[in-house]
């Protein structure tokens, strides 16, 4: 009897020991193959030459990068990306906490409001885009007879080079503001109230007590937002295939829109792999010096 | 006076940027519902001149709308279900037991949290060549067994659970998975809900993925059958294209209205947490 308990207990123990490993493999498993050993493997990729001309793929060592680095569309791409980007992250985190500071004085209707400015980043990425071609279409959308209202001529907003890029980044920060609104609300109502309170007491106009006490306050979810903000415009390609599929001349032709153009209609998969790569590393590096900067 | 100056311009940055943003989906309700004779006028209408129920008709038939739709489901049902599956049992060990190799795992989960997939896909894409599985339910299931974001949310919720309560389920016999299930969950259910809103959205929505691995119109989701409609009818019906929008963008906004509070409290989790 009392034998049969302790091998009961210590198959008891063995079961106990083991269980978070069994746990946490399913997760652990998928992360590694979907996650991590990618990483790798696109590392390896980019030092192949891999292309629906030469299905075997042969080792060609940095080729594909010396490639990328001597093509004037890798360089125009980059470019694309880096205008995408500096506005894109300042306009829609700025816009953000704009608004959230707006919607946290006990504005009438804010709750209604805060509804509103989600909505957008809830709505499927396609219905964005295909509400966009018909807004902006150049001979019936409704932009240009808005600008015709006030004297202006029609603009090509998506078929012209000049104007294609603005749009793409006005559709962007339409679809994004809206959670950093959120991010920057969740902030401000759990800052103390009592040194807010301490100001408005002192007499410090708005203006002041912002930039002085609130602005600083926020400095974390400031960063926070902006590294998100980075990694989202950095991935953007949904607008960019259903709007402008990286036209006119490449005006709008972004970082993985490239990838994804190289790798699945040019088929070239190694020189594709080696974009991405430069991707990664640009994305992380940057937000590693926005990270080191902050924390100065 | 100065005050009421600054009161003013509130109002109006607010209202304008209002406006920006309805502006847009009130032109979506609005020219799906409008007949084809008035899409193209010279100076478009405010309000439709009657209202064109046909349009959600035609558009269903103008495409695969209808397996679409049920692909969207099971695809996202599946998804919702193996990263709750996965998630909750990793977050489970990570919050509630001691074991060697712990700290390794939640560094591995925190860092593909910044692995996004537009860097990934490629090696996915060859990944499932090799495993046979490009162009089916799998190949648009299988890299979204998990999600690192899940798991590190359930895992903060978990966490927050006192010792006292595993304790006194012990002494019932309630222990592990057991405890998990009856403890944990409903416990953590605003998180738990919260959790499943956002990968909701986020795979009810997803464009990139299914373009990607889809070759099939017997196997493609909403987004991408709203896509192809557009490209295939692009300049002509654009109130036809403007109530098939409407199938794919209405179920999740209709979710989202519902259950805004829940979408709200997951950024209170993650944005917060510094």
């Amino acid at each position: 009897m009392k034998e049969l308990a302790s091998t009961n207990s210590a198959a008891m123990r063995v079961r106990a020991w083991l269980l978070p490993y069994l746990c946490v493999l399913p997760a652990l498993g998928a992360l590694a193959l979907w996650n991590y050993y990618p990483l790798a493997f696109l590392m390896d990729l980019s030092l192949y030459r891999l292309s629906a001309s030469s299905p075997a793929p042969s080792w060609i060592g940095l080729a594909n990068y010396r490639r990328l680095f001597e093509s004037p569309l890798f360089w125009q791409v980059l470019s694309n990306t880096a205008i995408y980007t500096g506005l894109a992250v300042p306009l829609s985190v700025g816009l953000g906490l704009a608004l959230a500071v707006a919607l946290d004085q006990r504005l009438k209707g804010a709750r209604l409001l805060r509804t509103l400015f989600y909505t957008p980043v809830v709505m499927p990425t396609v219905a964005g885009a295909t509400i966009a071609l018909w807004i902006f279409n150049t001979d019936y959308g409704l932009a240009n007879y808005l600008l015709g209202l006030v004297g202006l001529p029609p603009i090509g907003w998506l078929t012209d080079s000049g104007y294609a890029l603005w749009t793409l980044i006005a559709v962007g920060v339409w679809k994004t503001f809206g959670y950093f609104m959120l991010v920057y609300l969740a902030a401000l109502q759990s800052l103390p109230q009592s040194v807010l309170e301490a100001a408005r007491l002192d007499g410090a106009r708005p203006w002041d007590r912002f930039w002085s006490i609130t602005w600083p306050l926020l400095r974390p979810t400031t960063w926070f937002a902006i590294v998100i903000a980075l990694i989202l415009s950095f991935q953007a390609f949904d607008f960019v295939n259903i709007m402008t599929q990286g036209g006119p001349s490449n005006a709008t032709n972004l970082l993985v829109f490239y990838v994804y153009q190289n790798g699945f209609q040019y088929f070239q998969l190694g020189f594709a792999a080696a974009i991405a790569v430069i991707m990664f590393v640009l994305v992380y590096g940057l937000s590693g010096l926005i990270s080191l900067w902050y924390s100065r | 006076m100065k005050r009421a100056v600054g009161r003013v311009a509130l109002y109006a940055t607010v209202l304008i940027a209002a406006a920006l943003v309805a502006m847009p989906m009130y032109w979506l309700l609005v020219s799906a519902l409008k007949p084809s004779t008035e899409i193209f006028t010279a100076t478009p209408r405010w309000l439709p001149g009657r209202i064109e129920w046909r349009n959600f008709r035609d558009a269903w038939e103008g495409a695969a709308f209808g397996r679409y739709f049920i692909n969207s489901i099971g695809v996202t049902a599946a998804i919702l279900l193996l990263q709750l599956v996965t998630s909750n049992l990793a977050a489970f060990a990570l919050a509630r037991r001691r074991f060697a190799g712990r700290g390794f795992v939640l560094f591995a989960v925190i860092g593909a949290l910044i692995i996004p997939i537009q860097v990934t896909f490629l090696a996915n894409f060859i990944t499932l060549q090799h495993f046979g599985w490009l162009d089916s339910y799998a190949a648009l299931i299988a890299p979204f067994a998990t999600s690192a974001f899940g798991t590190f949310l359930l895992r903060q919720a978990f966490l927050a659970v006192p010792d006292a309560i595993e304790d006194a389920a012990r002494l019932d016999r309630c222990t592990g998975l057991a405890f998990l299930w009856h403890f944990l969950l409903p416990l953590s259910r605003p998180t738990v809900v919260a959790f499943v809103l956002v990968a909701l959205v986020a795979h009810w929505n997803d464009y990139f993925w299914p373009l990607i691995v889809t070759n099939r119109d017997e196997i493609r989701t909403l987004p991408i059958g709203l896509a192809m409609f557009v490209s295939q009818e692009v300049t002509t019906d654009w109130n036809l294209l403007m109530a098939a929008t409407l199938f794919v963008a209405g179920p999740v906004l209709v979710v989202f209205f519902l259950t805004q509070r829940y979408f709200i409290r997951s950024h209170v989790n993650t944005g917060l947490k510094r």
